[in-house]
């Protein structure tokens, strides 16, 4: 209980640290700190509008994030969420666009299906290389999140192009009415109920069962696991492909659900922001559900900012980048706890 | 032909720059994801510093300055706060583009790019089409040669390289492996910095928001494709630009047959090739999970 205590603690007091450094450069480049941050807090969670908007960013950052916490918990460093969402969300809405006109009953699961697979081979070939020829996953994800991006604005302005688009970002044509999971840009119980199945489903995975056990031992101790007869190089290949599959489910949602078609450029940090969560959480499945909430409402209020408060957006990137910075630090106030290096409960 | 060296050198420079900081980060034991974040915060503060004051020098200065403190920042965090430098690293990327992005904003309002009425000085009409090449182009042999020099062939060098290899080896010797690790990536923060001003200022003149476009990223790539070497990952960044102008060069070509979306992929593609090769021929990995950690003492 104690341990989880100091936990929580030092993760909140790593935030404020890094909330602290982000006052100091808005008000260096000018703005006022306590505005800023009093809007942020208007356009997170500070009425009923603004906590439906925080779910609605949070719950598919749950989604990767969770993702994110399997495959660090194996040891391996997929920073290649971003590229696996955008992934999941390509295949999800070529499947949607291609079937249009046949039942629901059977194109939406096929979607879901399509964007789990897409976000999961997207994770596989970095899987492979990193298992197979000891290539640093670091880099092939990194390089595979540009490649993605890459894919996404080919796709929107070419085989799925919406023709009548007139906006500034190619975007493809809108996924059919009777495919959709919420009404508009906001928030459903479908994408509720999912959300919910999933993160009990990574819970039992993690804290129940034997891949569990043995994957957050891969990432602490790898030699010790492979001495155990379990084989690492499956365990991670695992890790990479779950992970990529959850990421897809998000892409997935936002193109079914409250985004309801695919653009050019869409969410350009959501991957990024999951690797924070996942941090933040210490790579624990309960705690990256809250955490979560608290990013989706950063992002809600990234919305916020500029068209209520006059305020740029950058604001809730700088929040995000100085978190990162600071998240991982384990040397104050104590070594208490590390990357990967967690009490085994 | 001229024009493809031309454009190679131009695409090239400011990402070899940027490569030789890597190199010095990743010979001293860090692997250094926020080269992405330095470069931006180089390119941004050129182009508003001759904005502002109307000197070169004052830009590349602030440019400088600026740079050097994210690194000392950097450093910080990872080395006193142990930290994950590839986690603070992307951090340090985060707040590099957030920051400039912030930066324009609150000087210029709601503006998408900024654009310097000069730029770096050129070679001039008398070396023909070469003229248009920027000063910091001439001086990027000269940079990558002392950096060889630094890391290969002096005391420092062996120092900096044993500070990253093998810590305690260099305490044993009287070496202070975290001031190493200081020195090593304020050189980068400079080289960082030049290397950003080189993309903003060297052909275009301009600042945009998130020019960068994953250069400090490839630039990475190039150390780790490179082995660590300053020749070797310079000549991976030289080969990336390459592959990048050949691709633009392609699209001219085959523009209708092929989208350019493909050919600007090329270079991300040969990095994974690279890196995967690069791996290879070093006889697979280093045991699973070292995730670009400090060594402990």
């Amino acid at each position: 209980m104690i341990g989880y205590l100091t936990q929580i603690i030092r993760a909140v007091a790593f935030v404020f640290i890094a909330l602290l450094l982000c006052g100091v450069i808005f008000e260096f480049a000018g703005f006022s700190a306590p505005l800023m941050f009093q809007s942020i807090a208007d356009g997170a969670f500070l009425s009923m509008r603004a906590w439906e908007n925080s779910l609605r960013w949070g719950l598919p950052l749950f989604l990767t994030a969770l993702g994110v916490v399997i495959s660090f918990r194996c040891g391996f460093f997929n920073i290649g969420a971003q590229g696996q969402f955008y992934m999941g969300a390509i295949a999800a809405t070529f499947v949607a666009d291609g079937l249009n006109g046949q039942s629901a009953v059977l194109v939406v699961p096929l979607t879901f299906a399509a964007g789990i697979l897409g976000g999961a081979l997207w994770a596989l070939w970095p899987g492979l290389l990193r298992v197979k020829s000891g290539t640093d996953e670091v880099i092939t994800t990194l390089m595979g999140n540009f490649i993605a991006g890459l894919a996404l604005i080919y796709v929107t302005s070419g085989p799925l192009k919406d023709p009548s688009g007139t906006g500034q970002a190619a975007s493809s044509r809108p996924i059919g009415e009777a495919y959709r999971i919420s009404e508009g840009n906001s928030l459903s119980p479908t994408i509720i109920v999912i959300c919910v199945l999933v993160g009990v489903g990574m819970w039992v995975l993690v804290n129940r069962t034997a891949f569990g056990v043995l994957s957050s031992l891969a990432g602490r101790n790898p030699i010790m696991v492979v001495w155990q007869g379990a084989r690492l190089s499956r365990l991670g290949l695992a890790g990479f492909v779950i992970g990529g599959a959850l990421a897809g489910l998000a892409g997935t949602i936002e193109v079914l659900g409250p985004i309801g078609r695919l653009s050019s450029g869409m969410l350009p940090t959501h991957g990024f922001t999951a690797i924070l969560i996942a941090l933040v959480a210490n790579l624990s499945v309960l705690a990256t559900a809250v955490v979560a909430i608290f990013f989706g409402g950063l992002a809600a209020a990234g919305l916020y900012l500029p068209v209520l408060a006059g305020l740029p957006a950058a604001a809730i990137d700088i929040i995000n980048a100085a978190i990162a910075l600071f998240i991982t630090a384990r040397a104050w106030p104590k070594r208490l706890t590390g990357l990967l290096r967690r009490d085994a409960t | 032909m001229d024009d493809t060296i031309i454009a190679i050198l131009r695409s090239g420079t400011p990402l070899i720059y940027v490569t030789l900081a890597g190199v010095l980060a990743q010979r001293s034991g860090i692997w250094h994801l926020g080269l992405e974040g330095l470069m931006i915060i180089g390119a941004c503060a050129a182009v508003l510093g001759v904005v502002q004051s109307g000197s070169i020098l004052v830009g590349l200065g602030i440019g400088i300055v600026l740079c050097v403190l994210a690194s000392a920042l950097l450093w910080f965090v990872i080395e006193k706060l142990r930290a994950n430098p590839i986690i603070a690293g992307l951090g340090l990327t985060g707040l590099g583009l957030g920051g400039t992005d912030l930066a324009v904003q609150a000087i210029y309002g709601s503006q998408a790019s900024v654009n310097a009425p000069f730029g770096l000085p050129r070679l001039g009409p008398a070396f023909g089409q070469y003229g248009v090449l920027s000063i910091l182009v001439v001086l990027m042999p000269v940079f990558v040669i002392a950096v060889w020099v630094l890391t290969r062939r002096t005391r420092w060098g062996l120092q900096l390289a044993a500070s990253g290899e093998h810590p305690f080896a260099a305490r044993s010797v009287g070496v202070n492996p975290a001031r190493m690790r200081l020195i090593a990536l304020c050189l980068g923060g400079v080289l960082c910095a030049l290397g950003g001003a080189e993309l903003s200022m060297g052909s275009l003149q301009i600042f945009a928001y998130g020019m960068t476009a994953g250069r400090g990223f490839m630039a990475f790539a190039a150390v780790i494709f490179g082995g660590g070497n300053p020749l070797g990952a310079t000549g991976a960044a030289f080969f990336f630009a390459i592959v990048g102008a050949l691709g633009i060069r392609a699209q001219l070509l085959f523009g209708e047959r092929v989208p350019p979306d493909f050919l600007l992929a090329l270079p991300y593609i040969a990095t994974v090739i690279g890196v995967w090769i690069s791996g290879k021929l070093r006889g697979g990995a280093k045991a699973a999970a070292s995730f670009g950690e400090l060594k402990d003492y």
